[in-house]
């Protein structure tokens, strides 16, 4: 297919059309929370009652990614009104359809929040929830079918692939993503203009662009939601950073717990092949680009860019000591780029509204938005996109509507296993890179588990260093002995039977594990101790016995 | 090769380019301690004694793995350096059953003479004893997990220098082991061509051959370093 043509399929004849061939639209969030509180009933329920009332030709019903508001969940979105019902199930369905389509009225009860707020609001953007977010990586999670390539196209969809193809050089793409400030969204927040940079100056007539999927942290689920909701806009950014480091082949290695994900990336990549926008000379230009996914069998430490290149080579998950780094030596010796899924998903907005409009968002030092997993004792857990910058006390009290049982709030772990805890005097700071590290926490890859006073400190320190302490991959001393020792310090202390010696080796283990260790997952492992020890000491002096 | 000029402990040298921190150390005769390393096998800097300071890098780098470039300053025995030195060395105690008076390899033990380099006298942390077994099933060699630090130099000399890929490693973190084939007993393999490699490559007692007793043992990994180079040359 040439240009020509697909501009056809996206402008007159078919993607818009069929998008716009409804009046009304029922889109049933089938993000993996919601399909565990029965989304899949609900939306086979609502066909149903369509078809029985003879609507078919009027309604589309959508089954979409992840809307955000995980616990409220299952969620039904009328389009064009933005009405959100929350906890539907399968006895809610003939009122909604005769309330909602024939009597055109929202049934007040059943509306987001209602069960919370004394007035919920008829149009779910003007809440508190959606209106503090940004969203510009999920910008069209949640109202498109995943699982179609219209609906894509018909949202401006591959429109910044052929702007790139067309009417930039890859020097020119590389210049835009340098200028928008974007940084690994992954959890080291390297900046991408440079890492894109690095890749195109080596010369090599192979190279590689990868997309890490494989997302482990506990409480974590940003990169599933982006590729379950919208996989197209992950392979388009993929696509442009091939064209612009001069990669003709790419790899989403995605997870195997993720069956979805994994199910509609695949799905997409077919679609794309079809079109003619994966493959061999693009739309008639001379570049060629080709993708395939790579499962994961359920070790974080693939998380790791050198361990998971081993395992797409189809060796033991095992990382190498950097440097070479991959953008010198990667994928089977190639210099290779590899970009976390929430990277990519934000690739495309960056081309179509220009660097500096990215740039302009968030932060100086941490420019765009970043999505979080809230979890943990907060009201409204789930998936949200804020503006880099935006305080904590906004995420957990604005967004997320404050603490459950209206406890106090006592901590916020951010960054997994590899992070740390903010306490509850640092809930003004800004969420970005630079003012986490600042308090011993990372962005890390947007994981945010809220605590109340029910947590106890050295347990949470304890249950990240148990995962760290499974999850080594054996190779390197410091990880494999270093975390065992450091675990086992920490369940005396919290048996009640430490004494200020074991205190003192946590501590120096902790500096040796995070300076000596061979990989990103040792040298981090060490930081839900540090800082607990940072700001919960008294915790860990109150167990402690002479 | 063309020079180039580097500090390394506070002395000015002229080195040769395109070669590791460790091999420029030992042609100038600065000591830096190993145990993953063996010349002429590919480098995995697992073991984390041989990690330098370099001006300007901000984490410490196992120079068994990185090249060295023009005017770098770097610092092998800093108080830091040795501490941690200290801290693997008593990991790799506490990690296994490292027995000496009773191992085969007594007084001729690569990690027993790591333990004296590093004036090792007690051991700060708790021994993990974990259970481990002993693979006898081989004609002539012996597989004690107890003696074993991971460093999978018979991995690499038996996939790199033999070819015949016998031994691997299995399991994650604490639990890692090395195994023959795929967890067979060693002398059930299918792949071992029971030359004897991984028997000196091995630095403590954990693969020894059957016919000697306590102390006996005698190995020689410059065996293998230098098979290695008279196939370069011959190639």
């Amino acid at each position: 297919m040439n240009r020509q043509e697909l501009q056809t399929i996206i402008t007159a004849e078919t993607a818009i059309n069929i998008y716009n061939k409804y009046k009304h639209k029922l889109c049933v969030c089938c993000g993996a929370g919601c399909i565990s509180s029965g989304a899949e009933d609900v939306l086979k329920k609502l066909e149903e009652e369509i078809k029985t009332r003879g609507l078919e030709n009027e309604v589309e019903v959508i089954a979409t990614g992840c809307m955000g508001p995980c616990n409220q969940g299952p969620l039904i979105k009328y389009l064009p009104d933005h009405t959100i019902y929350q906890k539907v199930d399968c006895s809610n369905i003939k009122a909604i359809v005769q309330s909602q389509l024939i009597e055109k009225k929202p049934i007040e009860d059943l509306l987001l929040f209602a069960d919370s707020r004394p007035k919920p609001f008829i149009d779910a953007r003007e809440d508190p929830y959606f209106k503090k977010q940004m969203k510009i990586a999920l910008k069209d999670c949640g109202h498109i079918n995943p699982e179609k390539i219209e609906d894509y196209l018909a949202n401006d969809g591959y429109q910044a692939f052929d702007k790139v193809l067309f009417q930039m050089s890859p020097e020119d793409v590389i210049a835009e993503i340098k200028q928008s400030r974007l940084r690994g969204r992954g959890g080291a927040g390297y900046p991408t203009g440079l890492k894109w940079e690095t890749v195109y100056k080596y010369v090599s007539k192979q190279k590689y662009v990868i997309c890490n999927g494989d997302e482990g942290d506990p409480g974590a689920f940003m990169d599933r939601s982006v590729l379950e909701g919208n996989p197209h806009r992950v392979l388009e950014g993929m696509c442009i950073a091939a064209y612009a480091v001069g990669a003709n082949k790419g790899y989403v290695y995605i997870r195997g717990e993720y069956p979805l994900a994994i199910k509609r990336i695949e799905l997409a990549i077919k679609q794309a092949k079809k079109l003619g926008l994966l493959g061999t000379n693009i739309l008639g230009t001379d570049f060629s680009f080709d993708v395939e996914v790579r499962i994961g069998a359920g070790a974080f430490v693939c998380g790791e860019e050198t361990a998971l290149i081993a395992s797409i080579e189809g060796k033991r998950g095992t990382p190498k000591p950097r440097p070479p780094f991959p953008a010198e030596s990667g994928l089977w010796g190639k210099p290779t780029l590899i970009n976390n899924v929430e990277t990519f998903a934000s690739i495309v907005p960056v081309i179509n509204n220009g660097g500096e409009w990215y740039s302009e968002i968030g932060t100086p030092k941490s420019a765009g938005t970043k999505i979080f997993a809230l979890a943990g004792k907060i009201n409204y857990s789930g998936l949200i996109e804020v503006p880099m910058g935006t305080t904590l006390r906004e995420i957990v009290f604005d967004i997320g509507g404050g603490i459950q049982g209206g406890g106090e709030f006592k901590a916020a772990q951010t960054g997994g296993p590899s992070g740390g805890c903010i306490p509850a005097e640092h809930l003004d700071v800004k969420m970005d890179y630079e003012s986490l590290i600042s308090l011993g926490s990372i962005m890390g890859s947007g994981g945010l588990i809220v605590m109340d006073k029910s947590s106890d400190m050295v347990d949470v320190a304890r249950y990240f260093m148990e995962f760290c302490m499974d999850e080594s991959c054996g190779k390197c001393v410091p990880c494999r002995v270093g975390t065992k020792m450091m675990h086992d310090l920490l369940q005396k202390i919290c048996n009640d039977k430490g004494t200020t010696i074991d205190l003192e080796r946590l501590e120096e283990l902790a500096v040796y594990v995070k300076e000596c260790s061979l990989c990103g997952l040792g040298a981090s492992a060490p930081n839900p101790l540090l800082s607990t020890l940072r700001h919960f000491r008294n915790e860990y002096e109150n167990r402690i016995t002479e | 090769m063309p020079k180039i000029a580097v500090t390394i402990d506070d002395k000015k040298l002229d080195v040769d380019a395109g070669k590791t921190i460790l091999e420029i150390c030992r042609e100038n005769g600065i000591e830096i301690l190993t145990m993953c390393h063996l010349k002429g096998l590919t480098d995995v800097g697992a073991c984390r004694l041989c990690l330098v300071e370099i001006e300007g890098i901000n984490k410490l780098l196992s120079a068994c793995t990185t090249k060295i470039a023009a005017n770098m300053v770097i610092k092998t025995q800093t108080e830091k350096i040795k501490r941690y030195q200290n801290i693997t060395c008593e990991l790799f105690y506490a990690e296994r059953n490292h027995v000496c008076s009773v191992c085969v390899a007594n007084g001729k033990c690569d990690l027993q003479k790591l333990g004296y380099k590093t004036e090792m006298d007690h051991i700060r942390y708790p021994y993990l004893f974990p259970q481990c077994n002993v693979d006898t099933s081989h004609a002539w060699y012996v597989l004690d997990h107890n003696r074993c630090i991971m460093c999978t130099r018979c991995v690499r000399v038996c996939a790199e220098v033999e070819g015949a890929h016998n031994w691997n490693v299995m399991n994650r973190g604490n639990k890692v082991r090395i195994i023959s084939d795929f967890d067979t007993p060693w002398g059930e393999s299918e792949t071992c061509t029971s030359c004897g490699k991984c028997v000196h490559a091995c630095p403590t007692g954990a693969i020894w051959p059957k016919a000697i007793v306590q102390g006996q043992l005698e190995k020689k990994p410059e065996m293998i370093t230098e098979l290695i180079e008279k196939r370069k040359m011959n190639l």
